[in-house]
């Protein structure tokens, strides 16, 4: 450990000496030719792209476009097979991250590497050079608390990371890379998991830190007004080659959302019209806790009927999640009732509500809703194997199990070399075209869908949307929890703002103002109209 | 790294096809044979006679080859113990008291019928054999059950408390056959009584092997087959890959852990059965009953070498088999110092578990790129 840091130390000073004078508008990072192929995909094709210092630059592209693969490769984390990364025109190397580091690039990644028992300076310290030797913490406060007040982040740098929300937490990642001494900042997704006043708020520390005199790339697969309110260019990716290179005063979000998907794309679903049947789902007072033994659902009650799409807007963690595992029976209700097509299934067990009709897409989809060492056979049969049509005399028909895949495949467009491939090998928004296609398979009178688009790409969420409406058109009963507004309005016949395990009123669809709404997902009291 | 001019790289492997994980273990074994020889070059002993020596008593002597049998069955049901609970993702590190309490309720059906009194007592074999293994396989299946249930009730570490049971089940096993117990040899000597003719088991007589090696085979692949293709094979793999995801398509927890351990469980009592009850010669309890309770972990690696695999783990139970009967016989022929048998298992233990690392990445060689690595070369 010690040896290294003698030999490295002198190296990074001198890099960032050299770094230390870079004009705003000069090519801080340029990459030519970026070639990366992955057994069976190429997921780089050619990429060029050029950083200019005080610009912010986001990479557009879905799930699968190599956006992750660019990123990697610029963090040292893959290595092209052919193509040349040059910093301030010096051809350059990374063998690892800690050469890219050194080389004054900052990653933040999507999910956060913090450790969460430490407190925010400690954190920031943790890695850096300078920290290996005698640790000067008050000097390094200082020089953060002035970084911090520079960008515009508030956060206390003696507070433990797991008391900070995710917004703080990804100030907390951006300190880091800038108290390292990063001249260009890739951020993954960042806004993805931030309310929206908390997005709001890193978007201007992303404007300052380009101001003066960072390069910024932001990857960005959805919410597209982002991209527009705050970057300087904009490069889309499909299919691993550049697609579109533009400066964000020419685009649009409709012209770019066409450049990422490769055709004409609807923002807007016209919604069928079914006339809601008989009670499915009648839930009565339900209460749970939460893992930590917290009461997490208060005495929530509402009615979904045949045909009737139920959704529930609001941030995650006011009780959506426990609301969904009672209803699923993952998980056990303090008080309340659950009635299913008349019946009381308040402690009816996990596999007699699948029998009886009732089909769960969890939010988690690789923790809980998929296996990711199975085939894509073996995961649909998760759903399947105590069904008589599979299954006889305990033996699975596995050659019914291929067909029945093979279908949901081609129907559910679900983009895979074949069905003998690993369930981890497939994108997120593939997994969820998987998982929805084996539970809509099953024809669910009652269909609970958990943040059903999180995360996907603009194709695939129209995609799944659709198939909810289609399952709508089946005389369904859907519950959908969802943490975008706009999708819960545009898909719900009713709409039920959550907020602090509450429902705070149901609102039916065509009277619900979006402005009401926001304001009980944030907890204010509206007028409510009765169902 | 790089080596003249050249890159070697690991890369994560998607796929494992199986004839490549043989070979991988084959291999390693090699290796493991090759790191050996170190030792007997250190005491003087030619390798290349050793291991022929080893070999050829192991493989193709007819007195050692009866040994290394009777230790395959031993060890392949072992096996077969480890690997039940492994494919749920559970760990039985419990075969050895799981093997005690299997051959003591085996030998409580024939204390039971009377069989103690004398040798020639009149019992009928198509009863008091069927009932023993019967017992043996209930009582390694009891043994198991008690960490299966505590495992799916309470949610406590399964590998404690199957260790825990070992201590348990070898003081009980103590206590049954010494001084006083009532399995007591009558003239004492510390082991149990000497099973009645009618209990013994049928015998391969070319082999030298009881019925219980066509037993053990027919299981290991019964159990594949189970794994592969049925609702409940696919259940307890479902739960071992991701227990969540199981629980949420309905799979019980609680009735998987305590199925396999049970299961599990009754395959290390047929172990038991198996050396104690049905291996010609032996027919009791031997007062060195607990050097079959340290052989029977082998079968953790056994399980573990094959992935999980019944079918798989057999030619490596026959190679651990052979060895420890080769090993013990070579020893005494060269005068070597005592544990050279064990020494040898070890370090191909470590071997075939360090070559696991190329059931998951291989090894690639690369031209180098010409190009600058400033952080380097400035």
């Amino acid at each position: 450990m010690a040896a290294a840091e003698v030999r490295e130390a002198p190296v990074q000073e001198e890099i960032q000496e050299w770094l230390a004078d870079v004009e705003p508008g000069e090519v801080i990072l340029e990459v030519r030719g970026i070639t990366k192929r992955f057994p069976g995909v190429l997921a780089n094709d050619h990429i060029d792209l050029q950083l200019r210092a005080g610009e912010i630059h986001a990479i557009l592209g879905e799930n699968g476009a190599g956006k992750t693969t660019l990123m990697s490769i610029l963090f040292g984390l893959l290595q092209p097979d052919s193509g040349e990364i040059y910093i301030r025109g010096r051809k350059v190397q990374f063998r690892s991250p800690l050469d890219a580091i050194n080389m004054g690039i900052g990653m933040v990644h999507q999910h956060r590497k913090l450790v969460p028992a430490h407190t925010v300076i400690e954190n920031i310290l943790l890695g850096h050079p300078r920290a290996g030797k005698v640790l000067n913490v008050r000097r390094a406060e200082e020089e953060v608390k002035a970084l911090a007040e520079k960008y515009g982040f508030n956060i206390d740098l003696r507070a433990r990371v797991w008391q900070l929300s995710e917004g703080e937490k990804q100030a907390v990642e951006i300190l880091k890379v800038l108290y390292r001494g990063a001249k260009i900042l890739i951020l993954d997704e960042p806004t993805t998991a931030l309310t929206p006043v908390e997005a709001e708020r890193l978007l201007e520390s992303v404007v300052a830190m380009a101001r003066s005199g960072l390069g910024v790339v932001p990857f960005i697969t959805h919410k597209l007004p982002v991209v527009l309110a705050v970057s300087d260019r904009v490069t889309v990716l499909r299919q691993g080659r550049v697609v579109a290179r533009l400066e964000t005063k020419d685009a649009t979000e409709r012209l770019l959302a066409e450049k990422m998907v490769g055709r004409e794309v609807l923002f807007h679903i016209e919604k069928p019209n079914v006339e809601p049947g008989r009670i499915v789902l009648q839930v009565e007072g339900l209460s749970t806790l939460n893992d930590k033994g917290v009461e997490a659902l208060k005495d929530v009650s509402f009615t979904i009927r045949e045909g009737e799409i139920f959704g529930i807007a609001g941030v995650s963690g006011n009780g959506q999640r426990e609301l969904a595992e009672v209803l699923a029976g993952l998980r056990k209700p303090t008080s309340g009732r659950v009635i299913f097509d008349g019946q009381d299934i308040t402690h009816a067990p996990i596999l007699e509500r699948w029998q009886m009709g009732i089909g769960y897409i969890p939010a988690e989809r690789v923790d809980m809703g998929s296996i990711g060492d199975f085939s894509l056979v073996e995961n649909v049969l998760l759903n399947f194997y105590f069904d008589n049509a599979v299954v006889q005399h305990g033996i699975v028909d596995f050659d019914r199990v291929r067909q029945l895949t093979r279908e949901l495949i081609v129907e559910f467009g679900v983009s895979t070399p074949g069905m003998d491939v690993e369930a981890k090998t497939l994108s997120g928004g593939n997994l969820q075209k998987l998982i929805l296609a084996r539970v809509m398979a099953r024809r669910p009178k009652l269909l609970i869908a958990a943040l059903p688009t999180q995360g996907l790409d603009i194709g695939a969420t129209e995609f799944v949307r659709k198939k909810l409406l289609e399952a709508k058109q089946h005389r369904a009963a859907i519950l959908l929890i969802s943490e975008d507004l706009d999708e819960v309005m545009m898909l719900s016949d009713w709409i039920a703002p959550m907020y602090e395990g509450r429902i705070m009123g149901i609102i039916p669809a065509d009277q619900a103002r979006r402005e009401d709404i926001g304001a009980m997902m944030a907890g204010l009291p509206v007028e409510e109209k009765a169902q | 790294m790089s080596v003249a001019g050249y890159r070697i790289r690991l890369r994560r492997r998607t796929t494992l096809p199986g004839w490549e994980a043989a070979l991988i273990s084959i291999l390693a074994v090699v290796v493991g044979l090759v790191l050996f020889s170190l030792i007997f070059v250190l005491a003087g002993v030619d390798p290349v006679a050793a291991y022929k020596n080893i070999f050829s008593y192991a493989y193709t002597n007819k007195y050692g080859l009866t040994l290394t049998l009777n230790r395959f069955v031993f060890l392949a049901f072992a096996t077969l113990a480890f690997i039940v609970p492994y494919r749920a993702g559970l760990w039985n590190i419990g075969m050895t008291g799981q093997l005690y309490m299997g051959t003591l309720a085996a030998y409580a059906v024939v204390y039971a019928m009377g069989g103690k009194t004398s040798p020639k007592v009149p019992l009928n074999p198509y009863v008091v054999i069927p009932l023993m293994v019967m017992a043996a396989a209930a009582g390694g299946g009891l043994m198991g059950a008690i960490p299966g249930f505590l495992k799916g009730k309470l949610n406590v570490n399964e590998i404690v408390t199957t260790m825990m049971l070992n201590f348990v089940a070898f003081w009980w096993v103590a206590q049954m056959i010494k001084e006083g117990g009532p399995f007591m040899n009558p003239q004492g000597r510390g082991e149990s009584f000497v099973l009645p003719y009618a209990a013994y088991a049928p015998v391969i007589t070319s082999l030298g092997v009881p019925f219980t090696l066509i037993l053990a085979l027919v299981l290991a692949i019964g159990l594949d087959f189970v794994f592969a293709r049925t609702k409940i094979g696919y259940q307890i793999r479902a739960f071992g890959r991701n227990p969540l995801a199981a629980r949420y398509a309905g799979i019980d927890p609680f009735r998987i852990a305590v199925l396999v351990f049970v299961v599990g469980g009754a395959m290390a009592g047929l172990a038991g059965y198996h050396y104690f009850a049905a291996v010609p010669g032996v027919y009791k309890i031997a007062r060195n009953y607990s050097y079959f309770g340290d052989l029977a972990f082998y079968g953790i690696i056994c399980g573990l070498i094959s992935q999980g695999s019944a079918i798989a783990a057999l030619p490596v139970a026959l190679l651990f088999g052979g060895l420890s009967v080769g090993g013990r016989f070579m020893q005494g022929k060269f005068h070597m110092k005592f544990g050279v048998d064990y020494a040898l298992l070890g370090v191909l233990m470590i071997t075939l578990v360090a070559f696991q690392f190329f059931y998951r990445y291989e090894v690639t060689l690369e031209k180098e790129e010409e190009s600058l690595h400033v952080a380097v070369h400035r």
